[in-house]
């Protein structure tokens, strides 16, 4: 039996969640219902949960206050939370998962099994770490980056990727610092959290940095030789959006 | 018969006329027959004193010598004066033209720098007169280094300068200079031209002096062209004015010249007399010049009138004159009619001797008169290459001219051309912002149009969870509810994307009929079927373009049929288009629902329009066809097939 504490400041959220909880097949035991991020730090030194159903969105506070005010937490954490881009981009980067409301039974059903199916506290600590830091630099430009491999996580910076090649549902990841790392996620997947960076698909199969293109050999679409000495291939289709990242000047 | 005369000079002084007279030696081509014309040139003021030779042999006499150093102390005082003054005002522009007068004999060649600064200074100080006196120094000098054509050039600038300021007394010099120039070159058309208006300004001034060399010079001219009863007429004019004067000088000179006159025209008496009036004249003056060229014509004639004791006499006077002053071609005159007095006389061999030094002498003076046909022919030819230079400078002028005309036209055209060729460009630049603009606005009512379809699409689902809680259906309110939410999230984030892939749109539209389906309590029964050649994660379609036409078969189709109904998808590649097809066999649109028959939804008015839009910005040909079957609706949706990659 999981002990579980929901930290929410509505209570029809509150109830909702705890209603999925006590549908049958679920072996966890709701055992404080928080609405403040004091009340939560309270409980969870009272009772050492194994799980927090931890709301983003607390008032004028958000669920990450209450973690960066934690010395050390020993739990799991699932993030609730409507509909935010800029949230759902940082739980993207930092691979932790989350649930959105109004929540989803199957949703809730499939995050309670892959939580017992790969516990690992100390990764979740980093992938919070991975949190805080995207939060509190909040720049768009560097962004630490956790990627899920075969057998647990890789973190980067965003910045030392040099590009991402599919390879079917894997993703080969080339960056300054390790050789290559293969994430269990497509490339449509980074692609999604990559995109507003420095990052381009420049191919179906290839996303690259443009920080490290260091120069564009013309063609029918072209390659892009990047600092890493690996020469893509261009679409053709995708060679003239490229120009224009490349020369921003250019466009009329 | 070609003609050669001396040019002689006139001197000013402070104002004071000096009259230089030169020899004007011509000579006949049949016997060497010498005449002399004693011809008066017109110069300006100037100190130097010294007998000078120009290009044609040519003696000067001094009529009123000056006391030999005062031109050194002038030249002096006059350096002193410069020096002290160096404010570039007219003062010093008239010191300077004064230096230069001081020096055209001695050292013209140094006096150029004077008159150029003087020239200078006057320009900038817009001293006309000033101007006008330096460019007549610039001549003087040019004159006296025989430099005839830019002495013309610069008395052309003087005397154009001093008709400018009415200066007539000016002008008249100038007029008598450039004729001397003319008369020296034998351009006696010209020269003639120039002595007249030289003759009426002086007369209009009432400057007799210059009359009189105005008369002269005229009638020199005429003698030259051997119309000697015009210049005997004008001889005659001068003689009475210079007798007006009392001006011996000047009454000899005319004298011995009208005495040629008459020569010429055989009259030998009249000669004769007229001669010794002039050297009588010239001996009470002390000019052994001209008296010593009178004696030589009196013996001359006196010879062809065979009076040999008077021939021998006045030849004899004649050379003991011209040996004193060192004449050589009088000497050689004298010698000649000596000879032929001896000759009369049987002495052969003091003939024999006197006809030696004459020819000795008269070669000396025809070599040093060849010398100077040579420079004159030289000169001339100078002037004709200049001239023919000249004539260059107008055709290259002309050609540089036509050349800047042409280059002009060409300029124009090239402009032109060039200005359409800017304006079709700006027209086709002005084309592409327009069609930017037109892409912008289109793009924006894109946007509008969808976000005014999400509304419409919300407001159907909250009527069925709606539906569900007044039927008191909790469990599949919830259902609905969540399915509701999820599709509202996905619908926003696509709706800021213009395109998604079919693989993403086809993931709402089976949310969406799971929705529907839950409505319809599972009457709805959906089927989705896509070409193998589809790639759907690389193929892009404008997002929930055919929601509307499966809501429309939904609603109006089969949620109105008895028992379930089917809707098909069907995705197919057709060329460079992509083909959806929406089929339901529901009722129809030929059942009795008017209302969709006659306006079609809201929403595929909208679909309708957004193909509008997008066939209008990638110029392709999309269309929406809606066919009725005997059981259902069949919309077959074409779209361009747009790739990812």
């Amino acid at each position: 039996m999981l002990k579980a504490i929901i930290v929410d400041d509505e209570q029809h959220c509150i109830n909702r969640l705890e209603g999925l909880l006590q549908e049958e097949g679920h072996d966890i035991e709701v055992m404080a219902r928080c609405k403040t991020i004091d009340e939560a730090k309270r409980k969870i030194t009272d009772l050492s949960p194994d799980i927090i159903f931890l709301d983003v969105e607390l008032g004028n506070n958000t669920g990450f206050d209450l973690l960066s005010q934690l010395d050390d937490f020993d739990f799991e954490v699932i993030f609730t939370t409507s509909f935010d881009n800029y949230a759902l981009k940082a739980f993207k980067f930092s691979a932790l998962d989350y649930l959105l409301k109004p929540i989803d039974k199957n949703d809730l059903v499939n995050a309670l099994q892959k939580l017992r199916e790969q516990k690992n506290l100390k990764e979740t600590s980093k992938k919070i770490d991975i949190l805080f830091h995207n939060f509190k630099e909040g720049s768009e430009s560097s962004k630490r980056i956790a990627i899920p491999t075969v057998d647990g996580f890789a973190m980067l910076d965003t910045n030392d990727i040099i590009r991402l090649q599919s390879d079917v549902n894997y993703t080969h990841i080339h960056s300054i610092t390790n050789k290559r790392i293969t994430a269990s996620k497509t490339l449509k997947h980074f692609e999604g959290i990559l995109e507003n960076h420095t990052f381009f698909r420049v191919h179906k199969s290839h996303l690259i940095n443009l920080s490290f293109v260091e120069h564009y050999i013309k063609g029918k679409g072209g390659h892009i030789v990047l600092t890493d000495g690996s020469k893509i291939e261009v679409a053709i289709r995708r060679k003239e959006e490229l120009m224009k990242k490349l020369n921003p000047g250019l466009q009329s | 018969m070609p003609l050669c005369h001396g040019q002689l000079l006139y001197v000013w002084l402070f104002n004071i006329t000096v009259v230089i007279f030169t020899l004007s030696v011509n000579h006949g081509t049949t016997a060497y027959e010498w005449f002399k014309w004693f011809k008066f040139g017109v110069h300006q003021p100037q100190k130097m004193l010294q007998p000078i030779k120009k290009n044609c042999f040519s003696i000067l006499i001094i009529l009123l010598p000056l006391c030999g150093n005062s031109q050194e102390v002038a030249l002096d005082s006059l350096k002193n004066e410069l020096d002290g003054h160096t404010l570039q005002d007219t003062l010093r522009a008239g010191l300077l033209i004064e230096m230069a007068g001081a020096m055209t004999y001695s050292n013209p060649n140094e006096a150029f720098p004077n008159v150029e600064e003087a020239i200078a200074i006057s320009e900038k100080t817009n001293w006309i007169k000033g101007e006008a006196l330096a460019h007549r120094q610039k001549g003087n000098l040019h004159y006296v280094l025989g430099d005839n054509l830019n002495a013309l050039d610069a008395y052309q600038k003087a005397l154009v300068l001093s008709q400018k300021m009415s200066n007539k007394q000016l002008e008249s010099s100038l007029l008598g200079n450039i004729g001397n120039i003319h008369a020296d070159l034998k351009e006696y058309d010209k020269a003639l031209a120039n002595y007249r208006a030289y003759l009426s300004t002086a007369q209009s001034l009432n400057n007799r002096p210059d009359e009189i060399k105005a008369l002269s010079n005229i009638a020199i001219v005429y003698n030259d062209t051997e119309n000697f009863e015009e210049g005997v007429s004008y001889l005659e004019k001068a003689l009475a004015l210079a007798k007006l004067e009392e001006n011996n000088l000047f009454i000899a000179a005319i004298t011995n010249n009208l005495a040629l006159a008459y020569k010429k025209l055989g009259q030998n008496k009249n000669a004769l007399i007229r001669y010794q009036e002039a050297a009588n004249l010239a001996q009470q003056i002390g000019n052994k010049y001209i008296e010593a060229s009178a004696l030589n014509s009196i013996g001359k004639i006196n010879v062809l009138l065979k009076n040999y004791d008077l021939a021998e006499t006045n030849a004899r006077k004649a050379l003991a004159l011209s040996k004193e002053i060192g004449a050589v071609e009088w000497e050689s005159d004298s010698w000649e009619v000596l000879s032929q007095v001896y000759e009369h006389n049987g002495n052969m061999a003091e003939a024999l001797d006197a006809y030696k030094e004459h020819v000795q002498l008269r070669d000396s003076v025809l070599n040093e008169e060849k010398r100077s046909e040579l420079t004159r022919k030289e000169m001339q030819f100078q002037m004709e290459r200049q001239q023919a230079v000249a004539q260059e400078e107008i055709k290259r002028q002309e050609l540089v001219k036509n050349g800047y005309l042409f280059g002009a036209i060409l300029l124009a055209l090239v402009s032109i051309i060039g200005y359409f060729l800017y304006k079709r460009r700006r027209d086709a630049l002005e084309k592409g912002r327009v069609a930017e603009f037109n892409a912008l606005v289109a793009e924006t009512e894109l946007k509008a149009l969808r976000s005014q379809m999400n509304p419409h699409f919300i407001f159907n689902s909250l009527n069925s969870i709606s539906d569900f809680i007044s039927k008191k259906d909790i469990q599949q309110a919830d259902d609905y509810l969540v399915k509701f939410s999820k599709l509202t999230r996905s619908i926003l984030e696509n709706s800021e994307k213009k395109w998604i892939t079919l693989e993403e749109d086809l993931e709402l539209m089976k949310l969406y009929m799971q929705l529907e389906a839950l409505r319809l309590e599972n009457k709805l029964d959906y089927h989705i079927s896509v070409d193998e050649s589809i790639e759907l994660d690389n193929t892009l379609v404008p997002p929930l373009i055919f929601q509307p036409f499966i809501e429309n078969s939904i609603w109006h189709g089969i949620a109105p049929k008895q028992g379930s109904g089917q809707i098909d998808l069907l995705i197919k590649k057709d060329g460079n288009m992509l083909k959806y097809i929406v089929e339901d066999n529901g009722v129809g649109r030929l059942s009795t629902n008017t209302y969709v028959k006659k306006k079609g939804s809201f929403g595929m008015k909208i679909a309708s329009n957004r193909i509008d839009i997008i066939n209008h910005l990638k110029n392709t040909n999309g269309s929406i066809n809606l066919l009725d079957k005997t059981e259902g609706l069949r919309v077959e949706i074409r779209l361009p097939l747009e790739l990812q990659f």
